[in-house]
């Protein structure tokens, strides 16, 4: 399995919450398919199906699609719509048959609107940003119902400085009320909606290059409400830096791919493991990180266009999504050993003749072989969890590990009335 | 009471007796087995194994009739079989097939040969035979989307009104069961004419990972299979003279304080014991009226 699906599609998505996630596709912006079709098109795609060109449901959409993001209670849906507008989708599941409808359609922002996202804590809001002049607004879901004709979302406040365009949005994972934005400037921006303004500008000097960066994406740490990522968008240099925003001055760690050159488009964190980040962008490739140590953990196959989204499926981030430009959305599994299948295959393949070599050749073929490269093993903490394991053996005796996880205990159970019976029977 | 403290550097993540109960293997973490050989209320640490790339998650003992063997498995996606001769353990076989972390093993009866099943992270589970003059190739099946948590052997099973006489014409029916990270637990059945292992039986209960599944290894007419989950409960599945539906009991109606990850039937077969998150070990047994009711807690 290993790479458990591929739509064929230059679109961005997102993951439903459901531990069997859902995955939301929508028609990418910027894009012409082969057809130069301007149609856009909301997909729905069932990882349990195995028919990848055929979407559980769809909808067709007046504008392409900048961002996606899906609401934490899985009811909606809303989309970052190339002609300005926002558009949110309801999502329900009745008898286990999934349907998507189009609730309503909002156009608040002067340019294209290229970032929604859903706020984790206080989950009927989400952000949206935009194109032109920093516009950010957030939205309320229990109020955009399909007959609301008048609605003004909120704005977060006072910037510290002029900002142009927004392109990534993160809310803290810990605090309702604050997000960090980035875009178009030199610096990324966290703001506080109680406070209503901009309260800290993160900027950084590359001591490669002696200039400010342009850092276009942001992500906050899924525990710590202090720490937040941050990447940059130049080809030169890129960096993943994460800040500990109770010194703002300098970042606590600089994590800069030494393998490849392309600005990061895109950055998620683990929600179930901080010690896992995954980053991609315009240099075709995903790289696992763990933002804990700096250290680079896997890099897996290249594709052929930028990486503009990637995203573990946030309740099964076994698995995660990544988009590209290259007409494809891929879902894979994080590990994907060579194991010895693999290896026949590739004796068998040496042993071709030239004719069969000829006859079977397939650049796509080749790619969904790709192994990606592991620098550094890193068990995810959903593996394994401490448990005090039990096993009975011969003579009723129980073994197990004691509480510290590090000691083992046999004993032989007293268990009422059945002694007699284990004895003769084990 | 046997404590052996601090066995390993790392967390401890199984630990098996073998058939006679004289030697325990434990694995951890730290990347490492350990065997110990038990006596009364001594223990002596015997070897420790190494050759896995990643924590071992489990290891289980080969029936003492093809030697002392035991099987272990990792995070770095590998099975690694190990032996003992005059008293020195080496690695004697390795089963790389799958493509993450296996997460479970076990040993087949031993009716069957030395035949290991093996689950994985990458969807499917394996089925190898070792031979004196090496493996026979596996057979690999797509079992769950999202992962395969546990599997476990059903016991050696005749099916009636075959010619039993010289043991050769006799009908086994050998089935398994899974558990999944798509919430289900499976249960396979041996196909002759295919030679592979088909579905028998999909069954729905959980509403969250299934962490582990246990086949009752008494051989009555009765099957018991119990299966625990993310979900914080325990299900047990009954089905009557080896053929049709799955009965579902709810161990008990109301949930655990915590994830249950693991659960072993007492050898006799009828005293379930489940581990917990919560670092409690509970007992639990069938009463005359079949309901399930606690057998105990083994203090900590």
């Amino acid at each position: 399995m290993v790479k458990l699906a591929e739509y064929s599609r230059t679109a961005t998505f997102a993951w439903s919450h459901h531990k069997i996630p859902y995955l939301i596709t929508g028609t990418a912006s910027g894009t012409v398919d082969a057809n130069f079709s301007s149609d856009s098109t909301l997909e729905l795609w069932s990882l349990l199906s195995t028919d990848t060109n055929k979407p559980v449901t769809s909808l067709t959409t007046d504008a392409k699609f900048n961002d996606l993001d899906w609401s934490h209670t899985n009811d909606f849906i809303a989309g970052a719509l190339d002609n300005g507008k926002i558009e949110l989708f309801s999502f329900e599941k009745n008898s286990d048959i999934p349907s998507l409808k189009s609730i309503s359609q909002f156009a608040k922002h002067t340019g294209a609107t290229k970032v929604v996202r859903f706020n984790p804590k206080q989950t009927n809001l989400f952000a949206s940003g935009g194109s032109n002049n920093g516009e950010i607004f957030i939205w309320d879901v229990t109020k955009l119902t399909p007959t609301t004709k008048e609605y003004t979302p909120q704005a977060p406040g006072v910037p510290l400085s002029q900002i142009a365009e927004i392109t990534s949005l993160a809310w803290n994972k810990s605090l309702a009320h604050v997000f960090a934005s980035a875009g178009s400037t030199t610096h990324a921006s966290i703001w506080d909606l109680k406070a209503k303004k901009e309260v800290i500008h993160l900027n950084y000097t590359s001591p490669t290059t002696g200039l400010k960066p342009q850092l276009s994406v942001v992500e906050w740490h899924p525990m710590n409400s202090t720490r937040v990522a941050t990447a940059t968008g130049a080809d030169k240099d890129p960096s993943i830096l994460v800040w500990d925003l109770r010194n703002s001055n300098i970042p606590l760690q600089v994590m800069s791919q030494t393998q490849t050159q392309g600005g990061i488009l895109s950055l998620d964190w683990c929600s179930q493991d901080e010690s896992l980040m995954l980053a991609s962008g315009r240099d075709n490739t995903v790289t696992l990180w763990n933002p804990e140590t700096g250290k680079q953990l896997t890099t897996y196959p290249s594709r052929t266009n930028w990486c503009f989204k990637t995203q573990f499926a946030p309740e099964s981030p076994d698995i995660f999504a990544s988009a590209s430009f290259d007409s494809k959305i891929e879902v894979v599994t994080l590990q994907d050993l060579t194991n010895e299948l693999d290896k026949q295959e590739t004796v068998s393949k040496q042993s071709e003749s030239e004719a069969d070599f000829w006859n079977h050749v397939n650049q796509d073929d080749q790619h969904t072989k790709e192994k990606p490269i592991v620098w550094n093993a890193y068990t995810p903490k959903w593996y394994g969890a401490p448990s005090p394991a039990a096993h009975w053996g011969f003579g009723g005796k129980l073994v197990r590990i004691a509480q510290d996880g590090k000691s083992v205990i046999l004993e032989k159970p007293n268990v009422k009335g059945l002694e007699l019976n284990m004895e003769l029977n084990d | 009471m046997v404590a052996i403290t601090n066995a390993h550097n790392e967390l401890i993540h199984d630990a098996v007796l073998d058939y006679y109960g004289k030697r325990l293997a434990t694995c951890s973490s730290d990347k490492t087995i350990k065997i110990f050989e038990v006596e009364g209320e001594n223990y002596k640490l015997i070897d420790t194994l190494i050759g896995h790339e990643g924590p071992v998650w489990r290891v289980d003992w080969a029936h003492p009739k093809f030697g002392t063997i035991l099987a272990s498995c990792s995070y770095d996606g590998k099975v690694l079989i190990w032996k003992e001769e005059n008293g020195r353990w080496s690695q004697i076989a390795s089963h790389a097939v799958h493509s993450a972390s296996v997460n479970s093993i076990q040993w087949a009866p031993h009716e069957y040969g030395a035949v290991l099943l093996a689950a994985a992270s990458d969807g499917k589970v394996s089925v190898v035979e070792f031979k004196e003059n090496g493996t026979l190739s596996p057979i690999i099946i797509d079992a769950h989307a999202i992962g395969v948590n546990s599997a476990s052997w059903a016991p050696a099973t005749i099916i009636q009104g075959n010619n039993g006489g010289d043991g050769k014409n006799v009908d086994e029916l050998r089935r398994f069961v899974t558990g999944g990270a798509d919430n289900l637990v499976k249960v396979w059945k041996y196909n002759k004419e295919n030679s592979t292992y088909i579905l028998d039986d999909t069954l729905e209960g959980h509403s969250d990972w299934v962490r582990d599944v246990a086949w009752s290894p008494s051989v009555l007419l009765r099957s018991y299979l119990a299966s625990v989950s993310q979900d914080r409960s325990c299900i047990i599945w009954t089905q009557e003279d080896n053929e049709g539906p799955w009965k579902k009991t709810e161990l008990q109606q109301e949930k655990f304080p915590d994830v249950l990850w693991r659960a072993s039937w007492s050898l006799s077969g009828n005293i379930l014991a489940l581990s917990g998150g919560d670092n409690k070990v509970t007992l639990w047994k069938e009463n005359l009226e079949g309901n399930w009711e606690s057998a105990g807690e083994v203090e900590q």
